[in-house]
């Protein structure tokens, strides 16, 4: 038998509702991600799931439905503070300063103080930029340099520093939105790397994708959504085909592991 | 690596920075050159630093709010305005000096405020908000000087500002008709720079990071000291250091401490770089647009007070087209029009630039028309040369 901590969800999102105007968006879903999980999240376009995941980062306060942390209650008023509970979100766009070098990003808005003069903190330049040299050594990123500037890195090297600044401040889970969208297959392989090596340092991580087949080769479980509900919850397996014509499936409305509830609820 | 593929490293990757100094250089040789080293005498050095001082500190508050996406135009009229205020102040309500350079200086960052409410909470576009400010100012300018005209300030303290020079050490017997003080303080700034790169090096040595050659380090330091220490004994040849100076290297230094040392700095030019990922990140993108209109603001009351120091008094038409003259000489030191990049060292060199331009033209004897048209040239010059080593950098 597990220990009771482990059992506890570190997310537990339950009967989550979000309404747009006349637009249910989100119609009562419950979704719980266990410690070390990396959780798949698909649907297709509409279906909710970037919804979902603004209301559990902050950006979106829901009409109903509560969120617990690791057990607890929480309240999350906006993405910041989301952010100081444990919650970081990876932008799809991967929300970096092009202008500031590695090190910057790394620390934006958390900046290391050496020495504060009032309003004026000094930061320390030299804490930080070895902070972020082991964290990426310890993420296997190869960047030459934390001093380089965003702009000059490939789009795989900034989805790599966009989710290694998550994982910068000990976060409890880790929302990646649509995390390869933007990528040649070369860089989806090595974020898809990424996503293993975080889990197995112990990180817990709800991915969005598009692409079934990221979801297959990094989650052990998957959550598929449509029009507002979950219509599935298990655990990833079988072969890619197989898996495949199961998602689609579940996406299209052919099958629905939890119409009955709905009904009587 | 050897040494000289190293330099030539150093300079592709760092082409930007260094092109206006050397652009300031060889500008400052032709003239040399062309003038009879009348250009490069101590008077007209003096001179020129302190006709580029009330533009040089404009051109230091506007390179943060480009570096922020905005533009400021009202700061030369305001500038105007402020340093008729001070007048007023000084001649009508017989307040001291010390009561009017803080008060006018407050007087700025309460302007800047109101301009970054406008823009801020309202969000009207700075370039509006900035140009309703712009007529605003000059009508108070001209409401203010009616019925005077121009108003003459007495102050010789408030005066020496814009017109002094710090003043020297007694006569040792050494070195006469030399400014020792300035030199003394060369040697000092001089020894302080070596003093600061070498514990630093010594610093990024130990942990580990990447650090210049040897070779490369030590031509750094010759260089460096030999420029602060051929200025120094330049203007000591003259009167020495003058007020002017002063008051532009303490808004400079101050600024280049604030924008690449502290927090602040660092979430002006994320904001500058994109502010919706600095939003999301924390970082309030509203309070960071006041403090950078506030410190503009602040700015232009001090661009006002050295106008009319300089001038001794207080004219009508103070300011009229300071703000283009130091929105070019921002763009002239390397800040982009895209935002989010941008030195304030940058920007002295360039208002320098711009102002040499002037002052050597008119040695030349060049017409006005001219004169106006290199300096369209340069603008536009270091506006392409920005965009080529941007899009080479990438």
């Amino acid at each position: 038998m597990k220990p009771i901590e482990e059992a506890i969800p570190v997310v537990e999102m339950r009967n989550i509702k979000k309404n747009f105007g006349a637009v249910q968006a989100l119609r009562g879903i419950d979704l719980a991600l266990h410690h070390n999980e990396v959780l798949g999240l698909v649907g297709d376009n509409a279906a909710g799931k970037s919804t979902l995941m603004k209301v559990l980062s902050g950006a979106y306060i829901p009409d109903e439905g509560e969120i617990f942390l690791e057990g607890k209650k929480a309240h999350l008023s906006n993405p910041m503070d989301a952010r100081r509970q444990g919650i970081e979100m990876v932008y799809q766009d991967y929300a970096l300063a092009n202008n500031l070098d590695v090190a910057a990003n790394v620390f934006l808005g958390r900046e290391v103080v050496r020495i504060r003069l009032g309003p004026i903190g000094v930061m320390d330049h030299r804490h930080m930029e070895q902070e972020t040299k082991s964290l990426l050594n310890r993420l296997k990123i190869d960047i030459s340099s934390v001093r380089q500037k965003v702009e000059r890195l490939s789009g795989g090297q900034r989805q790599a520093v966009a989710i290694a600044r998550s994982t910068a401040f000990n976060a409890k889970v880790i929302i990646m939105d649509e995390p390869t969208a933007a990528l040649s297959v070369a860089a989806i392989d090595k974020v898809l790397d990424l996503v293993r090596e975080l889990k197995a340092q112990g990180s817990s991580i709800i991915i969005i994708s598009h692409r079934l087949e990221d979801i297959y080769q990094v989650s052990d479980r998957m959550i598929v959504l449509r029009q507002g509900r979950k219509v599935s919850d298990t655990p990833v397996e079988g072969d890619i085909h197989e898996f495949r014509e199961r998602v689609v499936a579940y996406m299209i409305g052919a099958r629905d592991d939890f119409r009955e509830k709905t009904v009587a609820g | 690596m050897s040494f000289i593929n190293y330099a030539q490293k150093m300079v592709r990757e760092n082409i930007r920075e260094y092109g206006m100094f050397i652009a300031l250089f060889i500008i400052m040789m032709v003239f040399a050159i062309t003038t009879n080293g009348l250009f490069i005498s101590s008077r007209n050095l003096v001179n020129l630093v302190n006709q580029t001082g009330y533009i040089a500190v404009l051109a230091v508050g506007m390179t943060l709010v480009i570096v922020i996406r905005h533009i400021d135009l009202s700061v030369g009229f305001l500038a105007g305005f402020l340093g008729a205020v001070a007048a007023i102040a000084m001649v009508s309500w017989h307040l001291p000096v010390y009561v009017v350079i803080p008060m006018i200086l407050i007087l700025g960052i309460v302007a800047g405020l109101f301009t970054s409410f406008l823009v801020a909470q309202l969000g009207i576009p700075a370039f509006v908000a900035t140009l309703a400010g712009w007529l605003g100012y000059r009508g108070a300018l001209q409401l203010i000087t009616i019925s005077t005209g121009t108003i003459i300030i007495p102050n010789e303290t408030f005066n020496a500002i814009g017109n002094g020079f710090i003043p020297d050490i007694p006569d040792i017997g050494i070195l006469p008709g030399v400014h020792k003080l300035t030199l003394i303080l060369g040697l000092l700034a001089i020894t302080l720079f070596i003093t600061n790169e070498l514990i630093t090096r010594r610093r990024m040595q130990k942990h580990n990071f990447e650090i210049l050659p040897a070779g490369i380090f030590t031509l750094k330091l010759v260089f460096v000291s030999a420029l602060i220490g051929g200025i120094a004994w330049i203007l000591a040849g003259y009167q020495g250091l003058s007020w002017t100076a002063v008051v532009v290297l303490i808004v400079v230094i101050l600024y280049d401490f604030i924008t690449s040392k502290t927090v602040l700095g660092r979430h002006i030019y994320a904001v500058g770089g994109n502010p919706e990922a600095a939003e999301l990140s924390g970082i309030r993108v509203k309070k960071i647009t006041h403090v950078v209109f506030a410190s503009m603001g602040m700015l232009s009351a001090l661009s006002g007070i050295l106008f009319a120091a300089r001038l001794r008094s207080a004219t009508t038409v103070a300011g009229t087209l300071f703000e283009l003259d130091a929105i070019a000489a921002a763009f002239v030191g390397g800040v982009s029009a895209a935002g989010g990049v941008g030195k304030v060292m940058g920007s002295l060199i360039g208002a320098l630039v711009m102002t040499s331009l002037t002052s050597g033209m008119n040695l030349m004897g060049i017409d006005i028309s001219y004169q106006y048209i290199v300096r369209a040239g340069v603008l536009v010059a270091a506006v392409i040369f920005d965009v080529a080593t941007r899009s080479q950098g990438k």
